[in-house]
Parts: C-alpha cells; sequence; structure tokens
C-alpha cells in the first residue's frame, strides 16, 4: 500500500505540472477517461483530472490519431499528459460524446473487446495512442514499483550524463547508481519465469536471433528486463524505450544500462520526452533495426512515418497489444503494411491467462485485500459470465460463496446454469447479495437504482472494463456522503446511514487493487521471444506483408515451456498412435477452430 | 465418400455387418442374450470381416468429436472410415441407452414389409412393427415431451406464423420418443414429413406406431435387414404426387440415396441438415468434388450441441457409468483420466468434485497447462499405473494403455474408457491362455492373472458412456432443437443466402438454441438496455459474440 500511496503522490505532483488540470474543480466527478490502467495511483487522477479536461484532451488525442502526421504529435500527446492516470492516454470520444476507453477492456475481456473493435473500426476513438492492453502490460502499476524514485534529484535524465562501469553512455534512464539494486529485482523476476530461462539454455547453442537488430516499446519493469536479456542470450542486439511514461521501474532501467543495454526510459517523462527517447532508440548512427517489438503501436507508428526506409528494411514486427494489433490491422488493411507482423495478443496461452487464470485468483485476491471479507456463504451476483465472470464464479464456488449470474448472451447463459449457477436478473437479487462483480465490459451494468436498492454493507466492485460497468458518476450526488476508509475503498453513505462498499472507484479491481503474478508476466514474454524467433528465422515468403497469428505450435511450446513449474510430465505419442492420429509427433495437436 | 455406385455394392456387406456390431452395446444391455444372439447369428459369415476391420468407429466419432473430426481430415480414405454407420452425436444414440423397444419380444415374426396395416385414418402410407403399439408409443412420446421444453415452446411461438408451411422433409434419424417430438414439431411448424430410420436397431418400434397413427409416413422397425434398410428409404424419397424439398439426415445415407437414385428430384432439394460427423464429412467431400447442388447445414458442430455432447454429457455419464456397473466409492480413490479435452475435463471436474485423486495424462502442451491451472498432477501413465483405483481413457487414440499397463496395476484397479470407440485399450491383448476371464455382470469383466490379481473391465474397452448409462433427453432436446431451427432457417432464407455449400449454424441460432432451453433452469436472462447494446455496438438480440470465441 505504502508504494502506492507514494506513487500516488508523484502522480499528483506530475498532474500539477499539467496547466489544463489546475484550473479544474476538485472533487469533481472522475471521469470515466480519467482511468488508468495506472491504478495504483488514481487517487489523484480522481482529484486533479476532471471530465472536461479529460474529454477535450482526449478528444484531441483523437484528432491527432486522425491525422497521424508526426507534426502533431505533440497535441495527440496533450492527453497523456493530461491524464497520466489514462490507459496510456487509451481514452477516446465515443460517437454520442461520451469517453471512454477500450483499451482497458481489451486487457481483460478481450472476447467482447474484439468484437466491439470489429463493430466500430473506424471510430476515431480507437486510434488512441495507448500501449498498454494485456494484463501483462499492466504490470508496474501493481507489482513492486519503483521505490526508489523518491529521490530529489530533479534533473532530467535528458540533461545528465551517465555511463555505465564499461565507459558506454549510450542510453539514457533516471540513474545508473541504482543498477545493483534493478539487477535484485531481475534476478528475482528471473525465479519466476522459467520458461524464458529454459528458452536461453535450449537455444543458447543456436543463437537463432544472431544478427538481429531489435528495438523494443515495452513497459521495462523486471520481467521485460528477463526477455531482453535472453534475447541477447540468444543473440540478438537490443534496444529499448517505455511504452508508458509511468510504468518505467528506473532501477531496472539502471540494470538494464549497466548491462549494456541502450534503454531510454525512466518513470515520469513527459510526453516529449516519450518521444525522444523513441527516437533515440530508432535513430542512431551505424545501427539499424531489423525488428520491432511494441506493446502499443507507438514505435511502430513512429518508425512508419519518420524512418519509411527504415522501417521497410524491418524483417518484422511483434505486437502484444489489442491496441496495437488493431493499428497493424488498419495499415495492412490499407495496403500500408510493407512488413510481416505477427499478433501475439490472440494466443490461446495469453488469452487463457489474461482472463480465465488471472482473473481467477484476482478476484479473491483483490476483495480480501481492500475488505477483509469472508466469502463462504456470502451471496454474490457476477454481472457476465465470459472468460473473466467464469473464474470469478469458479474461484468464489471454491469459496463457498453462493454465486448468482446475470448475462445477456444464451449460450454463456446456458453454460452458467450447466457449471451450477442461478443465472438471475440484477434486480431479482440486488436487495439480498453482500457482493456485486461486474465482469461485461458493457456500461452502466450497476445503475444508480441498483445502487439505491442495495442492502447495508454490500461491496461493489468491477472487474471487466474500464469504470463504465458501474455508474459511479450517479453517486456524487449532494445527499450522498463519500468517505474513504483505506485506498482504493470508499464507503458511499445514503442518507439513512446504509453504507455501500465502492472498491477502486469502480475502475478494475484486479489492477488497481491485487498483483499480476510473474508467470502470468512470464507467458507473454516467452510468446514475445517465441514470435521473434519465428519471425527472424522463418524462410522468404512464408510471412508476407500482413497481420499473422502465432503459429500453433508455437502457442503449444509456450505451454510447455511452462509445464516444468508444476512437474507437469508430458506424454509423448508413440509413432503409431501418431499415425493413427494422423499428427506430428511434436504438434499442433489441435485444429485452429478448437475451442480448448 | 462412396462416390462410386460399384463399390458401394461391395461395401455394404461390410457396413451391414458393422451396423450390427454397433448394435451390440444395446442388444447385451436391454435385450439381453436374444438379441444379442440373433445379431450373432445374422453376422454368420461376416464376423471374419468384423474382426479384421475396426468396427466401432461410429462410437467414437458420438464422443470426443474435435479429435475426431482432425483425424477424419487426416486419412479421409481410410477404410474403415466407409461406415455406413449413422450415429455420430450423443443425441445420435439415445436408443442404445434410454429406454428401448420392450414391446419387441412379441412372437409375430412377420416382416413388416409383407402385412397390410392401416391407421384410424385410413392412411396405410407407413411400414412399422405394429400399428396397435401407438397408444403405448404415445404415453412414451408425452414423457418426453416433458423433457423438451424448448421444442414444445418453439411450437407455441412458430405455431401461428408457421414458418415450415410447404417444407416437405424427408428425414432418416434414430426413430425415438425424442424424435417423434421432433417430428410432431416440424408437422406442427406446417411441414409435411416422411420418415425413415438411420439405425437397423435403434427405431422403438411403439413410436414408430404412434407416429403412424398419427399420419406422419414411417418406414421403420426394429432389427431390419439391410436390404429392409434401403427399401425403407426407398419408400420415403419415392412416393407418387410427392417430392420432397428439405432433407434431414444423421449419417448422410438418405442424401447418399438421393443423390445417386433420384438426381432430379435432389436438385430441386431447397436444404440438407445433417446432424452426424460421417454425414458432415460425406458432404464436405461432396462439395470439394463440386457435386453439391444444395446448400446444407452442418449442425454437428454448433456451441451448445458440443458442449452438450462432450463436456456436459460426459462430466455425468463417467459417474454414471462407474456406479452403475461397479458401484465403487470416489471419495480418495486415486484416479488417472487420460486425456484433457472436452471428455477429459468433464470427468475431471466430476470425480474432483467428488473428492476423488485425480492424475492427468496430456501430449498437448496447452491442455496440459489447462490440467495444472485446474488443479490435477499432469503425469505419464506409467508414473502412476501401480498405484491408481481408476483408470479412464478419453483421448482418441490407439493403445493408450496397453497390456504392459495392465500388468502392472494393482488388484481391483478398474479400466474403462469414455474416448474412442475400443481402441484405447488394448483389450485384445488379454484375450491370452493365461489369464482368465470373468464376466460378472453385464457390461463388467474380471481379468486374472495367475497371481490372483483382478482388473476390472468395463464394457470390453468400449465407451462407457454408450455401454453403461444413459443420455438424458435434455441433451437430445438441444440436437432436437438445433435440427429444427436449422430447417426453419434453410427453408425460409431469402434466395441466395446459402448457395451451394456446407454451413454452419449462425451463432444467431446457435444463441437461440441456448435461449430456449434456459427456461429449463428457470434462468432469467438479461437484456441489453439501447444504449448498452449502441456501447458494445450489438444487436439487442445478438449474437453476442464473434465467431471465433472460444465459450
Amino acid at each position: 500500500m505504502s508504494v502506492q500511496v507514494v506513487a500516488a503522490k508523484m502522480a499528483e505532483v506530475d498532474l500539477k505540472d499539467v496547466p489544463s488540470s489546475k484550473d479544474l474543480p476538485a472533487g469533481s466527478p472522475v471521469s470515466p477517461a480519467a482511468e488508468g490502467k495506472n491504478i495504483a495511483k488514481n487517487e489523484a487522477s480522481s482529484s486533479a483530472a476532471a471530465s472536461p479536461t479529460a474529454e477535450s484532451s482526449s478528444a484531441k488525442a483523437g484528432e491527432g490519431a486522425l491525422n497521424p502526421n508526426p507534426g502533431k504529435m505533440p497535441q495527440a500527446s496533450a492527453m497523456k499528459r493530461t491524464d497520466p492516470q489514462q490507459n496510456g492516454g487509451e481514452a477516446f470520444v465515443n460517437r454520442d460524446g461520451t469517453v471512454a476507453e477500450a483499451p482497458r477492456m481489451k486487457k481483460i475481456q478481450f472476447a467482447d473487446q474484439k468484437q466491439e473493435f470489429n463493430k466500430r473500426p473506424s471510430k476515431i476513438g480507437r486510434r488512441s495512442l495507448s500501449r498498454s492492453i494485456s494484463q501483462s502490460s499492466t504490470d508496474s502499476y501493481s507489482s513492486a514499483a519503483s521505490y526508489t524514485d523518491s529521490s530529489d534529484d530533479e534533473t532530467s535524465p535528458r540533461d545528465k550524463q551517465q555511463k555505465n562501469s564499461k565507459g558506454n553512455g549510450d542510453f539514457c534512464i533516471k540513474n545508473i547508481k541504482q543498477a545493483e539494486f534493478g539487477r535484485r529485482e531481475i534476478e528475482i523476476a528471473e525465479q519466476e519465469m522459467p520458461a524464458l530461462m529454459a528458452l536461453r539454455k535450449r537455444a543458447q547453442g543456436e543463437k537463432p536471433l544472431a544478427g538481429a537488430k531489435v528495438v523494443g516499446c515495452t513497459h521495462i519493469t523486471a520481467q521485460t528486463a528477463v526477455l531482453m536479456e535472453t534475447l541477447s542470450a540468444l543473440g540478438a542486439q537490443c534496444r529499448w524505450a517505455a511504452c508508458n511514461i509511468y510504468s518505467t521501474q528506473n532501477e531496472v532501467a539502471a540494470a538494464l544500462a549497466e548491462g549494456g543495454f541502450s534503454v531510454f526510459a525512466w518513470k515520469g517523462e513527459s510526453e516529449d520526452d516519450f518521444w525522444w527517447c523513441i527516437d533515440r532508440c530508432v535513430n542512431v548512427e551505424g545501427w539499424q533495426p531489423n525488428m520491432i517489438l511494441d506493446d502499443g503501436g507507438d514505435l511502430t507508428h513512429w518508425i512508419y512515418k519518420k524512418y519509411p526506409n527504415m522501417f521497410k528494411k524491418i524483417k518484422g514486427i511483434v505486437e502484444e497489444s489489442v491496441t496495437g494489433v488493431h493499428r497493424l490491422y488498419q495499415l495492412s488493411k490499407a495496403g500500408k503494411l510493407c512488413v510481416p507482423a505477427m499478433n501475439v495478443n490472440d494466443s490461446v496461452t495469453k488469452q487463457k491467462f489474461d482472463n480465465l487464470y488471472c482473473c481467477r485468483e484476482s478476484i479473491l485476491d483483490g476483495l480480501k485485500r481492500t475488505t477483509d471479507v469472508m466469502f463462504g456463504g456470502k451471496q454474490v451476483v457476477v454481472c457476465g459470465y465470459g472468460e473473466v465472470g467464469k473464474g470469478c464464479c469458479a474461484a468464489l464456488k471454491a469459496m463457498g460463496s453462493i454465486v448468482y449470474v446475470t448475462e445477456i448472451d444464451p449460450i454463456c447463459a446456458l453454460q452458467a446454469c450447466m457449471d451450477g449457477f442461478r443465472l438471475v436478473k440484477l434486480n431479482e437479487v440486488i436487495r439480498q447479495v453482500d457482493i456485486v462483480i461486474t465482469c461485461t465490459g458493457n456500461k452502466n451494468v450497476v445503475v444508480r437504482e441498483n445502487l439505491d436498492r442495495m442492502k447495508n454493507g454490500c461491496i461493489v466492485c468491477n472487474m471487466g472494463h474500464s469504470n463504465t460497468e458501474i455508474d459511479v458518476a450517479s453517486l456524487r450526488t449532494p445527499e450522498l456522503t463519500w468517505e474513504r476508509v483505506r485506498s482504493q475503498v470508499d464507503h458511499v453513505i445514503w442518507p439513512d446511514g446504509k453504507r455501500i462498499v465502492l472498491l477502486a472507484e469502480g475502475r478494475l479491481l484486479n489492477l488497481s487493487c491485487s498483483t499480476v503474478p510473474t508467470f502470468v508476466l512470464s507467458i507473454t514474454a516467452t510468446t514475445q521471444a517465441l514470435a521473434l524467433i519465428e519471425l527472424y528465422n522463418a524462410p522468404e515468403g512464408r510471412y508476407k506483408q500482413d497481420v499473422y497469428l502465432l503459429p500453433k505450435k508455437m502457442d503449444e511450446y509456450v505451454a510447455s515451456l511452462h509445464l516444468p513449474t508444476f512437474d507437469a510430465h508430458l506424454t509423448e505419442l508413440s509413432d503409431e498412435q501418431a499415425k493413427y492420429l494422423g499428427l506430428n509427433k511434436n504438434g499442433p495437436f489441435k485444429p485452429n477452430y478448437y475451442r480448448y
């Protein structure tokens, strides 16, 4: 918690730099846009970032994105400065003028999302700058953030001359002296990322990435560091920038710089810094990248716009976020994508871990941390029975809760029935339930009317999509008293004394109040590494100028690398059996339409 | 599949024999020894063929669809595949497990073909065992209606508009009480139906009688000969003054017959609805060869049906099957489940819920990781074979449990198969002189080693869920509803929506099938508000998910 508080303060400080936010009435309703994956520090956002700003700034973002010419970049970035808490600037303007931010949802309930995505692909708001998409992108918010940040050193890293012990100065980070501490962080992460370590060992002899010059733009955290060092061990040269101005772990960046990586990232970059870092990554004499690893598509976009000649020579792009993937698909549709790209976001393994397994754990964790509630015998209603809902229900049922489900899709509804959950409408149970959890990806699932009828002490939280699911704005009325009892926990008190416990102000509970396990990040990182290897080593012609899904075989390989963690022993097909099934002994084992 | 008419004749012999073999399950369980003896006798000289050909392919298809299909596409030309047999989904198999005709034992040995029967309305355009059984069959149908609320509500909802008015449907499925509910629903929706059986043993005679009595032209009885089988199909199709315009098929025999014998009628068909993997595969082959001149609907692969045929059905039948045969107690027992596909997931969930200690073996790392995350130990079979109490195979593979492993099992361990025909357990290797077989109950064999160790083999390695447990009417209801909706969709689709190809059921229909079954659970579906629908970019009435959604 203390970390979060510090972070929140930091964020507040940063916010104050933003001119536009100053003239905002404090305590105004949280704008839907002021949502961040940054959650840990959204206290700041609630006070500082108010909806008018958010709307105008994100509207600008939309415009900027519409005419993606580099000259307008600063404008597009305004949003990011204004609302650092936002999903790294995922906000976009709906047609009806409301501000929302899809990417959040994307991180969590992918399938629904993508659908939404397909439905209005031309929407301006979609072209956001923002980058973080998967759970994996959000690590830094929830797990140990930089706790060495609080240094009083106010000099911008750009103005400092630093050299690592080898005398190399080709990097730009907060403070190279933190390297030792960062190294310990990385070593801890390595313990929980056995797949990458195994990959290092297995592929080290052959150096599958020898000659690869990878330029990357992701969250810079201990887990990413493990990935970078793995790539390096496999023969690649790496230059790295951060995909989010707040997510960098400074000491990890220092450790990487000390280890010889050209890293350009620090926590609390300005928008200008952000693009400067990316440019420094790419624009270096005597070094031309031939692979891109991106999270959000900013790096890709920058190279595409600024260095078209360099872009043409890229051998492959690996993109992990929904936003970035969407941008790639748009490029491809417009016939402008001149290099093969790999969409690692949609791999089975990653999807299952980002949604089902992750939420199954984080719902209990998040509720316990914030409210210390006991689950046995409690009546819980879970809105939505997609992957996230399935995870939540399974966990709560296992704890002995009585779980109700609401659903709009009859197929998922039937699944809920067969899994032994009562399918109800929210209104039928709202008076009796102790906990309400939303995971629909929709908006206004729990409205003021529902909230009015809840019983005293009812806990309301959101696992689904940004902050739209619970109509929190409707609670900001004079007759209701808000009382912050803990970080992320508000009591909303009705005139008759009834209290509702609102968690994370209706933002994502799993991002705000629980952690993303390194194991999940390991799956993403491994997938990225394999995608890079695949693209780099693919024979000429296998991948054309299009966006590809990770081959199923790779997906299976990612899974297999994580099996040793469970001491799981995979059975091998005998030759006879493989022949009988018509399969290759080494996979792929399932047709593409298999549902798992 | 069987494109050449000449090859067809030869194939028929083999295929016929498969029919018989397939019916053994039923025979053993319900009709006791008489029928099974009969079938043995019928088979006569075919037994040699039988032993050479893997006989239970169709059964596999019923259970583990996905892997099957995969296998299917891998070697479509395999001879064993060329079976006539039709039952594919769980739904196709009802007659094996649920109440079979218990009025069969009549001494009337005259073939129905030689009898002239007339129903109350004076019509004799049918051919069933005994029209007098109609009243009893009606009761069976009424019982089935209780559990098929979806079809009944479909009747009510669509009755006023008669969406099938003018449809002339010729059908070839198992003829059971559940099918009767489907047929009568189709009739209520305005269709004219002529029906025949897709399996020579699966017909419930009294149900067929009840259908005939109510005016549906039914040609089917339990225990048809191969010749009867084709005669019935032909009688269905070839009638004066009546040309079918829709086909509802289970196995593709009817489609094939019409395609071969009545190409002109076939061309005028507006749509084919096919429910079995075999039939679907045959359709895809026709389509690939450019010979499919009508649109066809593959209802086998609908999400709802797949989940019920595999996950939910097996989750229940594993416990049911084991309890019925062995009365085993599950708590604390060590169980190894081979394969963690849909069937494996169902078995594991059920066993875990009863307190069993469950181990998994898997070859696919993704499924293996799922097993890990679901809290099961992933092992190799050899690591646990010495201490497990129950072994369940559901891989779709062959020789998953071999003699070597059977030798190392502990005394009293139970071995059974939920996956694929009878190939998963190497039963043949147990037929050696030093081992004694002792049949202790129907479907239960003790195999006794020289040292006195006993292994309990269920259903001789055939599918436990088909041999030793029932398929709930609810599952059949899902299939039947899907079929009815597919017929409506094909019949009413505007010109040009469906071309000459094989289609999957539209997701919206799939969702509708599910929604019709929610009432059973008293489940209340939430509706999107206009604002929410707009926000999600969805239609308020669905479809709610993109096609690639995994559920």
